[in-house]
């Protein structure tokens, strides 16, 4: 079934770029979102089933594909009206859906890949569709950020293959020659520890470009700089997610080993100097985009913290990748109306907004708390429950140094956030060039709603999910 | 006849660290793709005659003909003869490459698994960290190309070391991914090259903090 799915998405994105015909692409892009809810729906009911030899709907799986899905409705409904408002052509337009389409194929298929080669394949595609929607302004900016991305993740991508290499080595000399996930669960135990560590080091060196996480975090921060807003709400989100997926299923399998503790001390390292970093380049910010994607490198940090610590912290670690999506792109969709009126994502050049749009404003400062961790966004649950894991595993001077950074990292990104709601600036846009669409806001309201009723009262299903997800861990 | 195409493998390396121009990258490109094709050819053949065809397919026509073209192609649009700036001299990096041959042989000892094949083991693994400080020292983006192709050849060479011989389907998704990469790594060295009129990495510093 879902090998179908992959087959007509590949078609449907074909003839929407070989056609060309507006009428043409709104009929088959809406039949694409009918069809990616229908294999969501088909997943949730066949939940731990096997499908198209390679697939199996798994829980941690199902949940991610459940943001997808949402946050892909609400990308082409932004992505409407940013190529309204860019007066794009029939061609850039069939280019533009026909790679995004390609893109929620390819991280749909990441989601749900059983097999590690199968998982690698679904996450290289994503880089190639990537680049393409980086470059869709066609400016000099967007060709250097594209460059920066493909290049930099097919390297780091090519180095997370290196390290499934080195977990076939081990694997076969149990017997296992496919790189089924199930397989490979099954032989942990008596798995090389070296292989092991070395194939868990490279595997989170390559996909941190994808998860936005430290040492390849750069090229995503380029990426959302100059992508359009609703591409960039998708890589801050949905492809971070994946990233986060292909370190989570290697997790797993060095998490029934003795490598346990190591491989928790790596993700302890690369999330506190993620956050570290974060916390520093928010301090002399000038770009809003940056900003969100230095916060974005923050709270990757945070949940590579949580799975470093363990216990509830993998609890903690999966709610808050979810709670992040959500916020994060919220805000990334509410900046592209902020460009309207400034024509500009620097600093210096927006400010004023909440006089001019308060809706706008509103959904800026629903935006801020909930990105922000603050009460009653479901991001102050999955941060609480991180920092209770830290204090029970008694990593104190980890959870006090990383409690004095998230406060450096508060007051920067809120001064900012002020600045644009009310600050004074010398930049004036004509009023004629402003285009609004006053329902564009209708989504951000409803995703910053959904981290603060998630966080107060998460459906059983919800946490059924994510339980599920972490019970090969415990 | 393995050892004499893992020894020729090894040279080309040695050569790369040695050259300058821009076509000689691409010619030894190509003949790493034969000499892959060799060892496939000598190596394999006990796997099943599909996946057999396959791969000598896959090093013989990707490998050595379609890549190899392709770049040139790259490289004639964006007029590159010569490459004259490495941040390292040549004789520093001939030195290097001995060292990165010497360190793999000891890693490889160090690891000492009955389920690599020694043999395949230190080349590949000099060839991926020889493409990683190819790509540090030119400051061409086209040479860094060039570097992730031979960080990609040393990575099919790793596979056959440890002997993992993946599902058609899968190897197919595989080949088509990186040779999509590469051509549109190559589209957008073209982009680069008429934006920018040069391919030198100092010129990509517009996005920053």
């Amino acid at each position: 079934m879902f090998l179908i799915f992959i087959i007509i998405s590949i078609i449907i994105s074909l003839s929407i770029y070989l056609i060309k015909n507006n009428f043409y692409t709104i009929i088959v892009r809406n039949l694409f979102l009918l069809l990616l809810f229908s294999i969501i729906g088909y997943a949730y009911l066949h939940f731990e089933e096997t499908n198209s030899w390679y697939f199996k709907f798994d829980s941690l799986g199902i949940l991610l594909s459940f943001i997808l899905g949402i946050l892909s409705i609400a990308t082409f409904y932004h992505s409407v009206l940013y190529l309204k408002r860019h007066k794009c052509s029939a061609r850039h337009k069939a280019g533009y859906y026909s790679s995004l389409i390609m893109l929620i194929t390819a991280m749909l298929s990441a989601y749900f890949s059983e097999n590690i080669a199968v998982l690698w394949v679904s996450i290289e595609t994503t880089t190639l569709f990537v680049s393409i929607l980086i470059f869709h302004e066609r400016t000099k900016e967007a060709l250097e950020a594209a460059w920066k991305y493909l290049f930099v993740s097919s390297v780091g991508v090519a180095l997370a293959f290196i390290g499934i290499l080195f977990l076939c080595i081990t694997a076969s000399s149990n017997g296992i020659t496919d790189l089924s996930l199930n397989h490979l669960l099954s032989i942990t135990q008596s798995m090389n520890p070296l292989c092991l560590k070395l194939a868990f080091l490279l595997v989170l060196t390559g996909f941190s470009a994808k998860m936005g996480l430290f040492p390849l975090h750069t090229v995503a921060i380029d990426a959302h700089t100059v992508a359009p807003p609703p591409i960039s709400a998708f890589i801050s989100t949905t492809l971070m997610n994946v990233g986060f997926l292909g370190i989570f299923r290697i997790f797993t399998i060095i998490a029934k080993t003795d490598a346990l503790h190591w491989a928790q001390n790596v993700l302890l390292i690369a999330g506190v100097i993620s956050v570290f970093l974060s916390a520093i380049q928010l301090l002399k910010i000038k770009h809003y985009k940056r900003m969100f994607a230095f916060s974005s490198l923050e709270h990757m940090g945070i949940v590579a913290i949580g799975l470093g610590i363990g216990g509830i912290g993998y609890y903690a670690a999966i709610l808050h990748l979810v709670f992040h999506s959500f916020a994060k792109a919220g805000l990334f969709y509410q900046i592209g109306q902020v460009y309207q009126f400034f024509k500009s994502y620097w600093i210096k050049d927006a400010a004023g907004y909440f006089k001019k749009a308060p809706i706008g404003g509103l959904s800026i400062i629903l935006g801020m708390v909930t990105i922000l961790a603050i009460p009653p966004s479901g991001l102050f649950v999955s941060e609480f429950l991180i920092f209770k894991a830290m204090f029970i595993h008694k990593y104190y001077y980890i959870a006090i140094f990383v409690l004095i950074l998230l406060t450096i990292i508060i007051y920067s990104f809120s001064k900012n956030i002020f600045h644009l709601l009310y600050g004074k600036t010398n930049n004036v846009v004509q009023q004629e060039s402003i285009k609004i669409n006053p329902y564009e806001p209708i989504s951000q309201f409803i995703l910053f709603g959904l981290v603060i009723y998630l966080g107060i009262n998460p459906p059983v299903f919800f946490t059924d999910l994510i339980n599920a997800a972490i019970a090969i861990l415990n | 006849m393995t050892y004499l195409f893992i020894i020729l493998y090894t040279i080309t390396l040695i050569y790369f660290a040695l050259s300058e121009r821009v076509k000689k990258f691409v010619w030894l490109l190509s003949i790493q793709g034969f000499i892959l094709f060799g060892i496939a050819f000598f190596s394999l053949h006990k796997i099943k005659i599909f996946d057999f065809i396959f791969i000598l397919a896959e090093t013989i026509l990707v490998k050595s003909l379609i890549v190899p073209w392709f770049l040139n192609k790259v490289r004639k649009h964006n007029h590159l003869k010569r490459v004259q700036e490495t941040s390292v001299p040549v004789s520093y990096s001939l030195i290097i490459v001995v060292m990165i041959l010497l360190f793999s042989f000891l890693f490889n000892n160090f690891l000492n698994s009955n389920y690599i094949h020694t043999k395949y083991f230190t080349v590949s693994f000099a060839s991926i960290l020889f493409g990683i400080y190819f790509i540090i020292i030119h400051k061409n983006i086209f040479s860094h190309v060039v570097g992730y192709l031979i960080i990609e050849n040393g990575t099919f060479l790793l596979s056959l070391a440890v002997g993992s011989v993946m599902p058609m389907m899968v190897n197919l998704a595989i080949l088509l991914d990186i040779l999509m990469g590469v051509l549109v790594l190559g589209v957008f060295i073209n982009r680069i090259g008429d934006a920018f009129e040069s391919t030198k990495i100092d010129k990509l510093s517009k996005l920053k903090d």
